[in-house]
């Protein structure tokens, strides 16, 4: 409703400028961002500690390219999807979007940042309402924005969205539960897109689905992407979806980003021991790879985001810590090599690489070896 | 069972004695809806030692199939229509309830997909440990099973084992309680071992880990191990032999090479091209069109037709059920009227090792 100018940034947005040279291009610029959840306990509800579910995050996402973001769960990447969205209200740092730091937005200034800005859920069975038909959820973000100025004409618009995601018109009439899952996930993308986004964050979006159905809907965004320009935010922990779709990947380790580069940078030269480890443990996509290729097996859990190890944050599981690594924290920096990673000992791997003999030169001590079985072998 | 324990010569075709050895299963439920179809005529044999995969994807009927051989399917609304599952020459399905029971657990042993329900939240690990240990040795003190529960612990990679065994389970992580489900699993040395989408809900490198403690308990044990999985990265590490799911039948069956390099049936080679690989660069994801049947009633001929690239509307598909057959290499069986055309197929899987 309210006609929002486009709002100057705020000083807030004045102190911090890492990576001023693609800047211009960046629909989306995180800088710093921190979101820490109170845990309180007891009948006065006194905060006895926090979750640093976000802690210091730099991100941008340039016009027209897909920044796919990994982790295993719980290392805060559909926390910071989220906060970038303000659907959580950021503890500290600037989020910018196309030039303006929303950071300080209230509900109403955001309304008209959320047309840029779109998110599509993990979960089609819990994202759609039950009791609303298909028309009135792709129709929704519509009539709220008023960008139809009568039934008809938004009914066109549904109809529109409704066969640019690969469903037909008439099934605006029908309700969620009477689609399978892909096609609950489709109803979500034509609900984000009713509003012509420039960004959409996609938050696990292919996870809940048949392997089958999975191709279909990555194929769907990708075709999107291409016919409207659309920027996403990939969040996922499927390290071969990622691959497949992302231009530019980010590694995320208990809420902070360890790794970033080009797709091809951070899946064949990685040079964080993390994103080193997440990779040679993907399970090999043939029996004939077996024995093959290195598998670096990590020790123990994520630790607890309530309290994560002083310095790096890795450091627990990691074979190559000293003591630096306790004492101080790794920036996220270019160490010599083509991407930013964020270790002291960075040094680039080929964790996919499959070798003749996988007794490869191995730095790690936790390094196993995938030997296949002695039955299969002679076979 | 009288009598049963003689049919399993009738089997002895496989060189190894088969330790499980399922034929025509074919399970029903009745719904509000109407009789879902959920198994129909699954054969398959698992021999000691080895390691078989079930691929299929939600609804294909691959763990409905395991419950039945165990029994642990509500009668009604279920009903197991006919078929037999020789479990080293007895048949499962016909067993006296008090008899399955203690061969459940003991001999035949699972591991389910999720670790978080599958343990009892208000009894301690140990606890859980030992009763699955002294449920199926009569006369076993509590200080030796308490001692053999911290040994399984251990052997599963726990660390501080010993304390470990007296926390409860969620003072364990998901990794660590599917660790502790693994020890459950093969405390009474089974000679079979099922174990239901066992990484399915563990991070990628939690899921690194357990794959190595599966193979760990495999050696220990010598178990033939069933693993139902949707993941095909998962049976190309572990599996030797493969069975493929399509709405309740078994498409294609072989051995985990021939499976993925020369698969003989649309659907396999329609899974293998919709999964975006890793090390493999890849334009476009070939999808399979439209999606899984209704169980309850399914298309008629071939349930996969509908949605099949080989199947090119040609009328036998529609109309004719087809029947595993021979495809080329030993033991490999696919159900297509039409598996000869796929003969010149190459997996891209493949083509990246």
């Amino acid at each position: 409703m309210s006609e929002v100018s486009t709002a100057p940034s705020a000083a807030d947005g004045e102190h911090s400028a890492p990576a001023p040279s693609a800047s211009d291009g960046a629909i989306l610029r995180v800088e710093n961002l921190v979101k820490h959840f109170p845990i309180r306990k007891g009948l006065l509800k006194r905060t006895v500690g926090v979750v640093h579910a976000v802690d210091g995050v730099d991100l941008e996402v340039r016009r027209g390219e897909t920044l796919g973001l990994v982790g295993e769960s719980g290392c805060g990447k559909s926390t910071l999807a989220r906060t970038v969205l303000k659907l959580i209200e950021p503890t500290s740092g600037t989020i910018v979007v196309n030039g303006r730091d929303i950071t300080r937005f209230k509900r109403k200034q955001m309304r008209p940042i959320r047309r840029e800005l779109q998110i599509v859920f993990q979960d089609p069975y819990a994202s759609l309402n039950p009791r609303m038909t298909v028309r009135n959820i792709v129709g929704e973000p519509l009539k709220i924005h008023g960008l139809a100025s009568d039934r008809s004409e938004r009914n066109n618009r549904v109809a529109e969205l409704l066969r640019t995601v690969g469903l037909s018109p008439e099934h605006a009439n029908r309700f969620p539960h009477e689609f399978s899952g892909g096609q609950r996930q489709r109803i979500g993308v034509a609900r984000a897109l009713a509003l012509n986004p420039q960004l959409l964050i996609l938050d696990e979006p292919v996870s809940a689905l048949d392997v089958s159905i999975r191709a279909q809907v990555v194929n769907l965004l990708e075709s999107l992407q291409g016919e409207f320009g659309l920027s996403y935010l990939f969040v996922a922990h499927d390290l071969s979806i990622v691959r497949h779709v992302s231009d530019r990947v980010a590694v995320m380790y208990l809420g902070k980003i360890v790794e970033i580069g080009t797709r091809d940078q951070v899946y064949e030269r990685p040079t964080h021991p993390y994103t080193q480890a997440l990779l040679s443990a993907v399970p090999i996509e043939s029996p004939q790879q077996r024995g093959k290729r290195q598998r670096i097996v990590l020790e123990g859990d994520v630790p607890s985001p309530v309290d994560p190890p002083s310095g790096c944050h890795f450091r627990t599981r990691c074979w190559k810590a000293q003591e630096i690594c306790a004492e101080v924290e790794p920036p996220l920096e270019n160490r010599g090599f083509d991407h930013p990673s964020a270790c002291h000992f960075a040094e680039p791997l080929e964790p996919l690489k499959l070798t003749e003999q996988a007794a490869l030169a191995a730095s790690a001590p936790t390094v196993e070896v995938d030997a296949p079985s002695a039955e299969v072998d002679a076979s | 069972m009288t009598g049963c324990a003689t049919r399993s010569t009738r089997l002895s075709e496989f060189v190894p004695e088969p330790v499980l050895s399922i034929r025509d299963l074919t399970v029903e439920f009745k719904t509000e809806d109407g009789v879902v179809h959920a198994v129909e005529n699954v054969s398959y044999d698992i021999a000691a030692g080895e390691t078989l995969g079930i691929v299929g994807e939600s609804g294909s009927g691959k763990s409905v199939s395991m419950l039945a051989v165990l029994g642990l399917i509500p009668q009604p609304p279920g009903r197991i229509v006919r078929g037999e599952a020789l479990y080293k020459g007895r048949d499962l399905l016909r067993m006296p309830k008090g008899e399955l029971r203690r061969i459940r657990g003991g001999e035949v042993a699972m591991v389910f997909q999720d670790p978080m329900t599958s343990l009892n939240p208000v009894l301690k690990v140990g606890e859980q440990l030992s009763e699955a240990i002294q449920a199926h040795n009569d006369g076993v003190s509590d200080k030796e099973s308490r001692k053999r529960g911290v040994a399984l612990l251990a052997l599963v990679g726990v660390p501080k084992a010993e304390q470990r065994y007296d926390q409860y389970p969620h003072e364990f992580s998901g990794g660590m309680r599917q660790r502790a489900m693994i020890a459950m699993a093969i405390a009474n040395s089974p000679s079979l071992l099922i174990a239901d989408e066992p990484t399915t809900a563990l991070d990628v490198t939690i899921q690194a880990q357990i794959i190595e403690v599966m193979k760990a308990a495999q050696r220990e044990t010598h178990a033939a191990t069933i693993l139902i999985t949707h993941d095909l990265g998962l049976v190309a590490e572990l599996a030797d032999h493969v069975v493929v799911m399509y709405a309740g039948r078994v498409v294609e069956r072989g051995d985990v090479f021939t499976i993925f390099s020369n698969p003989r049936h649309p659907y396999t080679v329609g899974l293998m091209e919709s999964l975006p690989g890793l090390a493999v660069e890849q334009v476009t994801l070939q999808p399979i069109p439209g999606q899984p049947p209704s169980l309850i009633s399914l298309p008629p001929g071939c349930a996969f037709h509908p949605r099949c690239a080989l199947s090119n509307g040609r009328a036998r598909c529609r109309t004719e059920t087809p029947d595993l057959r021979e495809a080329g290499a030993a033991e490999h069986v696919a159900a297509c009227h039409f598996s000869e055309e796929l003969e010149g197929y190459k997996s891209k899987l493949v083509g990246a090792a």
